[in-house]
């Protein structure tokens, strides 16, 4: 049912083992990393890479390679929980659309549109802005901020399932509406979500960085990939390991979760 | 084909450019000095603006103002009115006459005579209430103005009013440019102001830079300013700012952030001015909204968990001192000796345990059932104080006390230390030249009406602030304001931790640049700067 | 196709209703404000600020706020910029030539990667692996991230280009500009290359697969006249569509890169005024921006309509 993985099998197979030991990591950060993510030490501010700090310190002499441990869990929660949120929201309201047809279609339809008009980051700067959300209302915002595409798709591919025969037969045999979606098409629509669903994941921790860099993300002291960039912006001169590394881990993982969509997408476009 | 040779093409230009760009800014000299400013005015109207004066400093001058040591000099006036010298007179009704003698010889750049006709429109403006100026403080307590002479203003006050010299420091409002019109509309006084000063506006280019030009006929003589044009290019971004200071596109930055002076060190062209600051960061504990702060065993237990020697040795490089006490080293009020708090995380427990506080089995003390858990809020986007704030965190965990850490943005802040809505909040003021504290912790002045954000009641330091309000005696002033000192120290509303000093990056070869604690600013003495010219 | 456009722009006026009224609400949903400035400031009394507030409308009802602004708006009148007190129409207008100059000249950097890469991608094997690979690395990439690390690389560490800004003081001549042009340019011509050659190599194989290659195979026709004649010009016409609806990315990625080199565009005016909270110069370009795509969108819409049969079946 779900469409094979093809293209360069080897990639993707590395692609995916690389996000999930990047999971692995973070569900595991408690035990895996080397200090505490508070302690502080003071007389060790701003250290190299060492022996004793692999990534260095930061400027409260915190180690570097804990907090991106500790801050892959608020990435990748955020990235993950958003990605299966907003691809939920868009299935729905792209199923529905593109089944019911007529009004109920142009209404979501128009609703996208205004979503899509607006530029999606300043939006979203300005929303998390007003709100100063927490990791929760984060997530919130960047489902709400990411349904529309998948919407569209979905949308797309169930007007075409639609008008199977197998659909028709259902129908005539007396099926609702609701029966009809939830038992026939939506399951056709399976391999395009979980594609939306891997590819979401990737643009949900670009954004959330994105919002952290700009100080209107997850906030300090909580440690998140993309507010470790926005506290080493000042010092990118003299001690430029604390952007580098954790920019190097945003960019690894949104192209994992690329390189995996892409070849789940590739795979299904060969199928056809 | 055609993409390699366009392919080609472009890699030369791109050579071409960078060879360009290589050569970086001319230096500062006595024709042109460059100043990287982080932000653009609202306007030149000294009493509209609500950021620092810096630029207009330069165009528009009080009748006095702050030197680099906190003492109130004369400009526009002839000599800071005292009682002593005559100039301040008590009234029978409890009021006060303050005689302001103007310097004479002073003329506008348009060349009409400076005169206290200036001085009275000025008042009468500010109090007519029709425009919304910025800076009005203690407008509202004068009665009147009355002119005798041209150079000659005497001012009415309703009360005594301690502050008074302070009162024209941001100089006067041209009468015969302005009377008559509406103020905030005067686009020509607001972008090109009228004033006495050794610079006017050349050119104001929106959002990019303000030009100053040497003005005709400046009071001080025709060598006055040594500096003939001085250029504020507005960058916000400071990194940005920093960046353009150590290429040379820019010649100086005032105010250099604490952490970014580690950079400039190593630039010789730099040299970095420091003068202790009139201002100070502390903890502020709102005892209103969180009861145990009440007790003041907690709040002096919370003063020695504090390692303040170690922050200002790491987080702050070693650039601020501490200080104890809310009126600053620099100021004819400063009384050194009060109560203080060392570092003494024993005594902290000791005081803790003393006040019902019980170590619990999670690390957290607790006092019937109530854990001493509370959010210290403060400025995002400040890397020092979130720092800051996060190793306080840090030592009160050492002493069993749960402090979390929450950032707000810069605009959201003051809404919400004002309604009163937190519980402790890393905060700094900065203060006037003019030492009264009644502002910050008389009973009464607790928002909407002052900034006693700690919420703190106690009668007898009321009464000492507010008698020290009262008089313009100098040596009776000081004696309330140390006693008022020491009862501060003595029931720690707030934690003090250090002053703020202000640190300048001028041109090394830059002479007579001093620096200023105040909110004069660094601009105060700019007609004195000057570049040594080859073969002095 | 008259009534097309007619009705496709009769569609955009309720669009631009709700985004203005979204936009409106989110900003207004905001503690603080532009009050909060004031009261930092010891020396502003009470009195001052509730002054200060009638005067800026700021007591009135959420909706009567609403109403007028929008007919301001409509009419030409956008407000005055809380931060500055001017005008916010002048604020952003001042600053569009910049971001004209670098979204513009990244675009069309943009524009020709994404034609070279796209078509070699499709025409050879070899080549597309890489350029798959490259691009996927490009959609993967943190602007503001690799912005950074251009900075660093070529700014600071090696002092060939400026780090920061649009020019020099006084040394406004095309090398100095164009010098600071360079890696804000490089940032987002990257950013969009990297998904527009996807797009590119995509469409074209597409049309390479279909029949009338083998037919022209057959016919004896070069590789490259198929390529670049036949099937770059059916992928084209797409290409184009979708560069002109990521119109409303460009506006995201110009906000990010001119903050991060201090490039004083509109992008960077945005960023100031969210520090600021300033709502009135938000709004104008949340608005403005807004506008910017409908229309493009509009006219990609059009285009397709008006120059591919295929769709007007379809309709």
């Amino acid at each position: 049912m779900i469409g094979t993985i093809r293209g360069s099998r080897r990639v993707s197979i590395a692609a995916g083992a690389l996000l999930g030991a990047l999971l692995l990591l973070a569900l595991f950060a408690p035990l895996v990393a080397p200090y505490g993510v508070d302690a502080l030490d003071l007389a060790h501010r701003r250290g190299a890479p060492s022996p004793q700090h692999w990534f260095g310190t930061d400027e409260l002499g915190r180690d570097l390679l804990t907090r991106i441990l500790f801050g892959a869990r608020i990435s990748l929660a955020i990235g993950l929980v958003s990605a299966a949120l907003s691809v939920a929201i868009g299935v729905t309201i792209g199923a529905v659309a593109g089944y019911a047809g007529r009004w109920t279609d142009d209404l979501c339809m128009r609703v996208a549109d205004a979503m899509l008009s607006v530029p999606r980051l300043p939006l979203l700067m300005i929303s998390a802005a007003v709100l100063s959300p927490s990791v929760p209302l984060l997530i919130a915002l960047v489902s709400a901020a990411g349904w529309m595409e998948t919407a569209r798709v979905v949308r797309a591919e169930v007007q075409s399932i639609k008008t199977r025969d197998f659909v028709t037969a259902a129908r005539a045999m007396g099926a609702t509406s609701g029966r009809v979606l939830w038992r026939h098409v939506l399951p056709g629509v399976a391999t395009t979500a979980a594609v939306a669903t891997t590819l979401a994941v990737g643009r949900g921790i670009l954004l959330e960085s994105a919002l952290s860099f700009f100080g209107v993300g997850v906030q300090p002291p909580t440690a998140s990939w993309g507010n470790m960039l926005y506290q080493a912006q000042t010092t990118m001169s003299t001690e430029p390991w604390l952007g580098v590394f954790p920019g190097v881990f945003i960019f690894v993982t949104v192209l994992c979760s690329n390189v995996l969509g892409d070849a789940w997408a590739e795979g299904g476009r060969a199928r056809e | 084909m055609t993409f390699r040779i366009a392919g080609r093409v472009l890699f030369a230009a791109m050579l071409g450019a960078l060879a360009c760009a290589r050569s970086s800014g001319r230096g500062p000299s006595n024709d042109l000095l460059i100043v990287g400013y982080d932000r653009e005015p609202d306007t030149m109207n000294r009493y509209a603006t609500h950021i620092l004066e810096d630029i207009q400093t330069g165009v528009i001058e009080g009748l006095v103002t702050t030197d680099e040591k906190m003492n109130v000099v004369p400009v526009l006036a002839s000599e800071v009115p005292t009682q002593a010298n005559g100039g301040v007179k008590m009234r029978a009704d409890g009021g006060m006459d303050v005689i302001w003698k103007l310097r004479p010889g002073v003329k506008w750049h348009d060349g009409h005579s400076h005169t206290s006709a200036d001085v009275k429109f000025t008042v009468d403006a500010i109090n007519k209430g029709d425009w919304k100026p910025e800076s009005t403080d203690g407008f509202d307590r004068i009665e009147s103005v009355e002119t005798p002479d041209s150079l000659t203003a005497v001012v009415h006050y309703k009360e005594v009013y301690a502050p008074y010299e302070m009162q024209f420091v941001r100089g006067t409002l041209p009468k015969h440019l302005l009377e008559g019109r509406d103020i905030d509309k005067a686009a020509d006084y607001n972008r090109n102001p009228l004033g006495t000063g050794p610079y006017h506006v050349a050119e104001w280019k929106t959002g990019e830079y303000i030009l100053l030009e040497k003005a005709k006929d400046y009071w001080r003589g025709p060598e006055y300013p040594k500096i003939n044009r001085i250029l504020f290019r507005f960058i916000s971004n400071t990194t940005t700012r920093i960046n353009q200071l150590k290429a040379g596109e820019v010649h100086m930055v005032a105010l250099v952030p604490w952490d970014k002076v580690r950079e400039l060190k190593s630039t010789p062209a730099i040299r970095l001015n420091q003068v202790l600051g009139n201002g100070y960061e502390h903890v502020t504990l709102n005892e209103k909204r969180f009861p145990p702060f009440a007790d003041v065993r907690v709040r002096r237990a919370l003063a020695h968990a504090i390692d303040r020697q170690l922050i200002v040795n790491t987080i702050l490089d070693s650039l601020v001192t501490t200080v104890n006490g809310p009126i600053q080293p620099l100021s004819w009020a400063y009384e050194p000796n009060v109560a203080k708090y060392d570092y003494d995380p024993a005594k902290a427990k000791a005081l803790l345990d003393d006040a019902g506080w019980k170590m619990g089995a999670t690390g957290v003390r607790a006092k019937d059932g109530t854990p001493l858990s509370f959010t210290i809020i403060t400025q995002a986007g400040f890397a020092i104080r979130e720092n800051v704030a996060q190793a306080i965190q840090k030592q009160f965990k050492d002493v069993g006390v749960d402090a979390k850490v929450k950032l707000i943005d810069g605009t959201s802040i003051s809404t919400v230390w004002f309604s009163g809505d937190f519980d402790a909040m890393l905060h700094w003021w900065q203060s006037g030249a003019d030492p009264e504290i009644t502002l910050f912790f008389a009973a009464d002045r607790t928002p909407p009406a002052g900034r006693n954000i700690n919420y703190l009641k106690d009668d007898a330091l009321t009464k000492l602030l507010y008698a020290s309000d009262r008089t313009v005696d100098q040596s009776a002033r000081r004696d309330l304001l140390r006693r008022a000192q020491m009862r501060v120290a003595d029931l720690v509303p707030e934690l003090i931790l250090y002053n703020t000093s202000k640190i300048d990056a001028v041109p090394a070869t830059l002479r007579h640049f001093t620096g200023n604690p105040t909110n004069a600013g660094p601009f105060w003495n700019v007609h004195e700067w000057e570049f040594p010219t080859a073969g002095r | 196709m008259l009534r097309f456009f007619t009705r496709r722009a009769a569609q955009a006026v309720p669009l631009l209703l709700v985004v203005s009224l979204l936009v409106f609400v989110l900003i207004h949903a905001a503690p603080g404000g532009p009050l909060a400035l004031y009261l930092d400031n010891p020396n502003v009394r009470p009195q001052d600020i509730e002054r200060l507030r009638r005067a800026m409308g700021l007591d009135r009802s959420l909706a009567a706020q609403y109403v007028a602004w929008l007919g301001a708006f409509v009419r030409g009148d956008w407000g005055y910029s809380y931060a500055d007190g001017r005008p916010v129409l002048d604020r952003l207008l001042e600053r569009v030539p910049a971001t004209l100059e670098l979204v513009g000249t990244s675009t069309v950097a943009a524009l020709i990667i994404a034609l070279v890469v796209g078509v070699l991608a499709a025409a050879r094997r070899g080549f597309d692996r890489v350029a798959t690979g490259v691009a996927i690395a490009g959609i993967s990439l943190p602007v503001f991230w690799f912005g950074l690390v251009l900075q660093l690389a070529f700014a600071n560490a090696l002092g060939w280009l400026p780090s920061s800004g649009r020019s020099s003081f006084g040394g406004g001549d095309v090398g100095d500009m164009l010098a600071h042009l360079v890696l804000p340019a490089a940032v987002l011509a990257v950013a969009h290359a990297a998904g527009w050659s996807r797009y590119l190599r995509g469409s074209m194989r597409e049309a390479l697969a279909l029949p009338f290659t083998r037919t022209a195979r057959a016919g004896g026709v070069s590789e490259r006249r198929i390529v670049l004649r036949h099937a770059l010009r059916n992928a084209l016409l797409p290409f184009v569509t979708v560069v002109l609806l990521d119109a409303s990315i460009m506006a995201s990625g110009a906000v990010v890169t001119e903050s991060v080199f201090a490039w004083p565009g509109v992008g960077s005016l945005f960023t100031e005024a969210l520090a600021k909270r300033d709502y009135t110069v938000l709004m104008a370009f949340l608005m403005c921006a807004s506008v910017a795509v409908v229309i493009l969108n509009l006219v990609a819409d059009v285009a397709v309509y008006a120059l591919d049969p295929r769709t007007r079946e379809a309709a």
